[in-house]
C-alpha cells in the first residue's frame, strides 16, 4: 500500500504518470501492426474498467461477479444519447459523452449497490453474481432500450469536424479514449488516498474496528461501489464509440468474468496492478486470438497458474523484485531465472503443440489434416509429431521441475540475506 | 448531569441462557472504573453491550443522558464512546501511522469525504503524530502493524480506541498477554490517556485494578454484587466469598 510522503511535489509520481502518458501517446506510432490500434483501444477502455473493478476487489475487499453491469449500462446509456445528439434532440460534444456512461454507471451504483453492499465476503459476491444475472435477463426482456439480440446501433461521428477531429478515423478515437483512461487513472488514484479510499481499505481489512471508529462499514462499502460504478460507466461510454455497437454481452456475465480475471491477472494488491492485467489481458484476447482458436484455454491456464503461484498477480511479482534491485543481488537471478526460462519456453512450446494439434484434429482433421504449427507443417493424423509433441511437453515438465527448483532455492538465500540485512 | 454511563436493567441471553441478569451500574464522568469478576462472569458480554457489538435483551443504556440501547457501533462511537478489545483488533495491513489515522479522521469531520487528499490534512496528520507520541509509537511510524510486537499492537490498540478524542473509554483486559514490565508501562499508559475522560475496564489483573481505578465492580454470573471504592471492594465478605477467594490472583 502506498505511505504518503509529506511532499508536495512528489517527483517520481510525476515522471511514473508522464512516462505513461507519453508512452500511450506514442504507441500507435511505434507498433503499426494491424490490430494494434483495435488492441490499444480495447486496452485503453479496459485499464478504466480494472481499475475501476479495483475500487472493489483490490481496495474494498469486494468480490464482484456482476461489474459488467455498471459499464454496461454505461454503454446503453451513451449509445442512447449519440443517437439522440444526432437526431438533434439536444446539444452535447462527442467527447464527452462517456460522462453520460459515467453518470449512468453510478446511478445503477445507487440502485443497486444499497442492496449488494450490507454486506460483504460471499453475500456480496452472491449478491453480486443475481443482479448481474437479473440485468442479464432484462436485456432480452426490454428490447426498445437493450436492442434484443442485434443491439443498438450508433454513428460517433455527428456534425462538423471540430478542428479537424471527427472521431471518424480510429486513431482520433483512441486518442480520445487514452485522455480518458489518463484523466481516469489519475483520479481514481487519487481517490485511494482519501479518507474515504483509506476507509475503504480499514472496511476491507478490518470492518468490525472500522466500525468501531465510528464509520458505517455499508455506508463506506455504498459510496466506493457508487464510485467505482461512474468510472465503469465511463469504460462503458467509450467502448460503444469504440465499436459503435453496444449488444447484450455488454451487461453479460462473460464481460464480469473478464474483468475479474484482468484484475486479478494484473493484481489487485496494486494500484497499477489491473493496468497491467489489462494489457496481458486483452493482449491474448486479441493478439493470441487472432492467431489461434485456442487462446481462451491459454488465457484460463495463465489464470489457474496466476491463482495458484502467484495470487498476487503480476504485480506482486514485479514488486518482490525490488528489494531485490535495490540490495544489487538480481545477479544471483539471472541464471536461475535464464534456467526456468529455457526449459519454460521447452514446456510451452510442447503444451501449445499438443494443445494446437488437438484442436486442429477435432475440428478439421477430416477435412485437411495438414497443418503448421512454429513454421512446420506435418500431416496430425501421423503418430511422429505427437511423439515430438508429448516429449517436449513431458520433457518439458521434468527439466521445469529442476529449473523451477533452483529458483526456488535461490529466492530463500535472497530472503535470509535481504532479512539479515533489515535486521 | 454528570452521569457518564448509566445501565438501567440490563439482561442478555443467548438463546435461553442469561449471561448479564439485570445489571444497574451508573459510572460519573471523569471516573477510572474497573469491571472484575470471574471467568464467564459477563465482563466482556457486558462490554459488547455498551458499545452497541450486541443488542440488549432488555434493558436501557444511557450515554451522558442519552439514550443509546439498540443503536449501532458507530453510532455510539460517533457520541463519544469508544473502546478497545480483549482480543488484539487492529488493521493489520496498515502501518501504525494508518491505523492511527483511520481512527481520527470521523471526529475531524473528514468522514466519508473524497475531494480531501489524507496527505494535506494537517489537524489529522497532527493529531495522529501526537497519538502515535503519547501511545509511545512514534518510532515504529511506518511498520505494519501485523509485524509489531504483542505488547505494540496492545499499544496501537489502545492508541486506536483514544484517538478520536471519545469522553468515554472501555478497554476490554489491556494489559493480558503482557509482561510484569510491559503491563507496568501499560498501566503509566492509561492512566496518561484517560486523564480527564470516563475510563471502564475489564482487567483480571489485581494490581493493575487497585493501581487505576477509583471504583470498582464485582460481577458474578450476570449480576453486579458490588460496586463500590477499592478499599472497600477488597473487605467485603461477599466478593471474597463469590471471587477472591475463588480464584488466585
Amino acid at each position: 500500500m502506498a505511505r504518503l510522503k509529506y511532499r508536495p511535489l512528489n517527483l517520481g509520481r510525476w515522471l511514473v504518470w508522464g512516462g505513461t502518458a507519453l508512452l500511450m501517446i506514442l504507441l500507435p506510432q511505434i507498433l503499426t501492426a494491424g490490430f494494434t490500434l483495435t488492441l490499444l483501444s480495447q486496452i485503453g477502455v479496459g485499464i478504466i474498467f480494472a481499475l475501476s473493478y479495483n475500487m472493489l476487489l483490490g481496495q474494498g475487499g469486494m468480490l464482484s461477479f456482476g461489474h459488467a453491469v455498471y459499464s454496461g449500462m454505461g454503454a446503453y446509456f451513451t449509445v442512447h444519447a449519440l443517437n439522440l445528439i444526432s437526431k438533434g434532440a439536444f446539444y452535447f460534444p462527442v467527447t464527452l459523452t462517456p460522462l453520460i456512461g459515467g453518470v449512468a454507471g453510478a446511478f445503477f451504483g445507487v440502485i443497486f449497490g444499497y442492496v449488494t453492499t450490507k454486506k460483504s465476503g460471499t453475500t456480496f459476491a452472491m449478491i453480486s453474481l443475481g443482479i448481474g444475472e437479473m440485468v442479464a435477463a432484462c436485456s432480452l426482456m426490454f428490447a426498445g432500450f437493450f436492442g434484443g439480440e442485434a443491439g443498438i446501433s450508433t454513428n460517433r461521428v455527428i456534425g462538423e469536424a471540430f478542428l479537424g477531429i471527427s472521431y471518424g478515423p480510429s486513431i482520433q478515437v483512441y486518442y480520445l479514449i487514452v485522455g480518458w483512461a489518463l484523466i481516469c487513472m489519475v483520479a481514481m488514484f487519487a481517490w485511494t488516498q482519501t479518507p474515504l479510499g483509506r476507509m475503504a481499505n480499514a472496511v476491507r481489512d478490518n470492518p468490525e474496528r472500522a466500525e468501531f471508529v465510528g464509520y458505517d462499514t455499508h455506508m463506506v462499502r455504498f459510496l466506493t461501489l457508487v464510485i467505482s460504478g461512474f468510472f465503469a460507466g465511463i469504460a462503458g461510454g467509450l467502448s460503444c464509440i469504440n465499436y459503435e455497437i453496444v449488444t447484450a454481452e455488454n451487461v453479460g456475465a462473460l464481460r464480469s468474468a473478464g474483468v475479474l480475471i484482468a484484475t486479478f491477472i494484473g493484481g489487485a494488491g496494486f494500484f497499477f496492478g489491473p493496468i497491467i492485467g489489462s494489457i496481458v489481458f486483452f493482449t491474448m484476447v486479441t493478439a493470441i486470438g487472432s492467431i489461434t482458436q485456442a487462446w481462451a484455454f491459454y488465457l484460463g491456464l495463465l489464470f489457474l497458474v496466476i491463482v495458484l503461484y502467484a495470487p498476487g498477480g503480476f504485480a506482486s511479482l514485479i514488486a518482490m523484485h525490488v528489494p531485490v534491485i535495490k540490495a544489487r543481488l538480481m545477479r544471483r537471478l539471472w541464471l536461475p531465472y535464464s534456467a526456468a526460462l529455457a526449459t519454460g519456453i521447452a514446456l510451452l512450446a510442447g503444451l501449445v503443440s499438443v494443445v494446437e494439434m488437438t484442436y486442429h484434429f477435432s475440428t478439421e482433421a477430416g477435412a485437411n489434416p495438414n497443418m503448421k504449427l512454429f513454421g512446420l507443417a506435418f500431416n496430425v493424423t501421423h503418430a511422429a509429431p505427437w511423439a515430438v509433441a508429448s516429449a517436449l511437453l513431458v520433457g518439458g515438465f521434468i527439466i521445469s521441475r529442476f529449473a523451477w527448483n533452483l529458483v526456488g532455492r535461490t529466492w530463500a538465500d535472497i530472503v535470509h540475506i535481504l532479512q539479515e540485512q533489515s535486521a | 448531569m454528570s452521569t457518564a454511563i448509566e445501565l438501567k436493567g440490563i439482561t442478555k441471553s443467548f438463546g435461553n441462557t442469561a449471561i448479564i441478569r439485570g445489571v444497574n451500574l451508573a459510572i460519573p464522568r471523569g471516573e477510572r472504573h474497573a469491571i472484575i469478576g470471574p471467568n464467564g462472569a459477563g465482563k466482556s458480554t457486558l462490554f459488547n453491550l455498551i458499545s452497541g457489538r450486541y443488542p440488549v435483551t432488555q434493558g436501557e443504556i444511557l450515554l451522558n443522558g442519552e439514550v443509546v440501547t439498540g443503536l449501532k457501533p458507530f453510532q455510539i462511537n460517533r457520541k463519544g464512546l469508544s473502546r478497545s478489545f480483549q482480543i488484539t483488533n487492529i488493521f493489520p495491513r496498515m502501518s501504525v501511522f494508518e491505523n492511527i489515522r483511520c481512527a481520527v479522521l470521523w471526529t475531524l469531520g473528514y468522514k466519508y469525504s473524497f475531494w480531501h487528499r489524507l496527505g494535506g490534512l494537517k489537524d489529522a496528520n497532527l493529531r495522529t503524530e501526537e497519538v502515535m507520541e503519547s501511545i509511545g509509537l512514534k518510532a515504529r511510524r511506518d511498520t505494519l502493524a501485523g509485524v509489531l510486537s504483542y505488547a505494540e499492537q496492545r499499544a496501537l490498540e489502545i492508541g486506536i480506541t483514544i484517538a478520536g478524542g471519545a469522553g468515554v473509554i472501555l478497554l476490554d483486559e489491556p494489559t493480558a498477554g503482557m509482561s510484569r514490565t510491559e503491563t507496568a508501562d501499560a498501566v503509566e499508559l492509561i492512566r496518561k490517556v484517560s486523564q480527564g475522560k470516563t475510563l471502564i475496564m475489564v482487567e483480571h489483573d489485581m494490581g493493575v485494578v487497585f493501581d487505576l481505578a477509583d471504583r470498582i465492580s464485582v460481577l458474578v454470573y450476570g449480576e453486579v454484587i458490588a460496586s463500590d471504592k477499592p478499599e472497600n471492594i477488597r473487605g467485603n465478605p461477599a466478593v471474597q466469598e463469590a471471587y477472591l477467594g475463588t480464584e488466585a490472583h
